[in-house]
């Protein structure tokens, strides 16, 4: 019992009270004397009519359509890329890992500056006189963009976990299939993509979790801006929160993003009682 | 040369062509050369301080000029972001590690009023976003006093369940019979945690570190609604501060740098503890 103390004790403190404080505080108002009252549903009300809500909503969930599809298949790409065994791979997978331990401070702050109207990535366009591009400032482009750095941030995770899955295919289907007279492309559609079933699998709905919580990145690139392009369901939670002070309304606001949680984790149990 | 001949069932292995190992090697440099290009680009804007940028000219410094490293940690301010930085990091990574082992010890082996049930309420709190707690969590520490305080700031952070779920399984696969000979040796549970298990569970405790290390050295939401004062900030709520104030892109990017140096040696000498997380946590 010593032995599970502590932990239990930090546990109910800091995870279990604050979860049930949460639903508390979306069903009240809080001031910041510290004063509580009881005030029902009106904040979901004043959510639901809210367009700065909605917004929100559809930004995050545009947002998880961009970047879940590249994340994803951009590490596959780089997981069949980085499995050849041939010298010198580990310094490789060395480098395509280091976006992985980068704060996402550090990688928001180089990346506005390449994305900025001065920046590299212009100056590279114009080259061949295109641009500038507003990556950044534009409403259209923000998201695609912001999606593109969470590519970079995130690839080298999901390749080491599909390598992994990789390695757990047998040789022998390969040199099978390739006695048969299959191609590169059909070796990998019909051997790795049936055989990484479950690593893949992982991998989507850690980047679905992971990219409707995107928050770092949006604070120190946008604060959700242009005027509210970039302005996620998490970006809200924070500012409705910390900037103005409204913990109950924030709290609403998390209410709902523990319901979306809630649905995400249903899908992927049905879809892992399928497989078995 | 005489190793292959006195070896003639092998036929000696035909040495690739030169451009077949070019051309497997081109698309990993291409890539890996688009993956560094960040951290190029912070590394030579950083060591040019006072400079107009002026693509292309500026990504490739004339003279490298280290002294805005040196005035971000003479000013005072990033050198206690450091100290705190390492404070949270290193803290939490001892906390984090003894409480869960304990923790873990007692699920994996030990039978306590109530144990599965505790442990379902686990699984069904992971599902809670972190995110709904956060307001809550910050109530509760500002009503404890502990807002701008480093024990505030580590506390909340401290009862880890994926470091918990980890150890558990793994001090599961510790054969119970190791475990009886020890009680039958007249062994408490304490000596049999500190002498038996412990030692048992190296391996995934340096892996286990280096994460924990690794999430509270990045961290930046917690810190920066806990710790607003900037004499309490965290190197991650620094720099973004930094990058607010936009005194030069220069400043900024040597901060980025120093955030990011740390982490970058850490991860030179512990490379495959990460690796092994990465696939642990992909196996489940």
């Amino acid at each position: 019992m010593i032995f599970v103390l502590p932990y239990l004790l930090i546990f109910l403190a800091f995870r279990i009270l604050p979860a049930f404080g949460g639903l508390g505080l979306s069903l009240s108002d809080y001031s910041l004397t510290g004063d509580i009252s009881w005030v029902g549903g009106d904040n979901f009300e004043r959510l639901f009519g809210d367009d700065l809500f909605w917004n929100a909503l559809r930004v995050t969930i545009v947002y998880s359509v961009i970047a879940v599809p590249l994340v994803v298949v951009v590490s596959l790409f780089m997981a069949h890329l980085a499995s050849r065994s041939i010298r010198g791979i580990k310094v490789y997978r060395a480098a395509f890992f280091l976006p992985v331990i980068t704060s996402l401070v550090t990688t928001a702050v180089i990346w506005q500056w390449i994305y900025s109207s001065e920046g590299p990535l212009n100056w590279f366009l114009g080259v061949f006189g295109v641009g500038p591009v507003p990556w950044l400032a534009s409403s259209i482009a923000v998201l695609p963009s912001l999606a593109v750095v969470a590519m970079w941030s995130r690839f080298g995770y999901d390749m080491l976990i599909l390598m992994a899955g990789m390695l757990d295919i047998p040789q022998d289907y390969y040199e099978a299939a390739s006695l048969d007279g299959a191609n590169a492309w059909q070796r990998f559609r019909h051997i790795t993509l049936p055989g990484l079933r479950r690593p893949l699998f992982f991998v989507v709905i850690l980047e679905i979790v992971s990219s409707f919580q995107v928050f770092d990145l949006i604070y120190v690139m946008t604060g959700g801006g242009p005027v509210t392009a970039s302005y996620s369901l998490v970006f809200m939670i924070y500012d409705q929160g910390f900037g103005y002070f409204n913990f109950g309304y924030a709290s609403a606001a998390g209410v709902v993003l523990l319901v979306i949680t809630l649905i995400v984790s249903a899908i992927q149990r049905l879809y892992l009682k399928d497989d078995d | 040369m005489t190793d292959t001949a006195m070896r003639p069932t092998h036929p000696p292995r035909r040495r690739r062509p030169w451009w077949r190992t070019a051309s497997a090697h081109l698309p990993l440099i291409i890539v890996a050369m688009i993956t560094l290009f960040p951290f190029f680009v912070m590394l030579v804007i950083s060591v040019q301080p006072g400079q107009a940028i002026d693509l292309p000219r500026s990504l490739w410094p004339q003279s490298w000029d280290f002294s805005e490293f040196g005035r971000l940690l003479s000013r005072g301010e990033m050198t206690t972001w450091i100290i705190n930085t390492a404070i949270y990091a290193v803290v939490s990574v001892v906390l984090v590690l003894a409480l869960a082992s304990m923790a873990a010890y007692a699920f994996a082996k030990l039978s306590f009023p109530g144990r599965n049930v505790v442990f379902l309420v686990m699984v069904a709190m992971l599902m809670v976003p972190y995110h709904l707690t956060l307001i809550p969590k910050f109530i509760l520490i500002s009503e404890l006093g502990g807002l701008n305080t480093h024990w505030g700031l580590i506390l909340p952070t401290i009862a880890n369940v994926q470091a918990l779920f980890l150890m558990r399984q793994f001090i599961a696969g510790i054969p119970n019979e190791l475990i009886e000979a020890a009680r039958i040796d007249g062994a408490g549970e304490l000596r049999i945690f500190w002498q038996i298990i412990l030692p048992q569970t190296k391996p995934i405790l340096a892996t286990l570190g280096v994460f924990v290390f690794l999430w509270h050295w990045n961290d930046f939401l917690w810190p920066l609604v806990a710790n607003t004062a900037s004499a309490k900030y965290t190197l991650t709520v620094g720099l973004s501060s930094l990058n607010e104030e936009q005194t030069s892109l220069a400043v900024t990017m040597a901060g980025a740098l120093i955030t990011f140096v740390p982490i970058f040696i850490i991860f030179l000498i512990m490379q495959r503890y990460f690796v092994r997380g990465v696939t642990m946590s992909g196996i489940k």
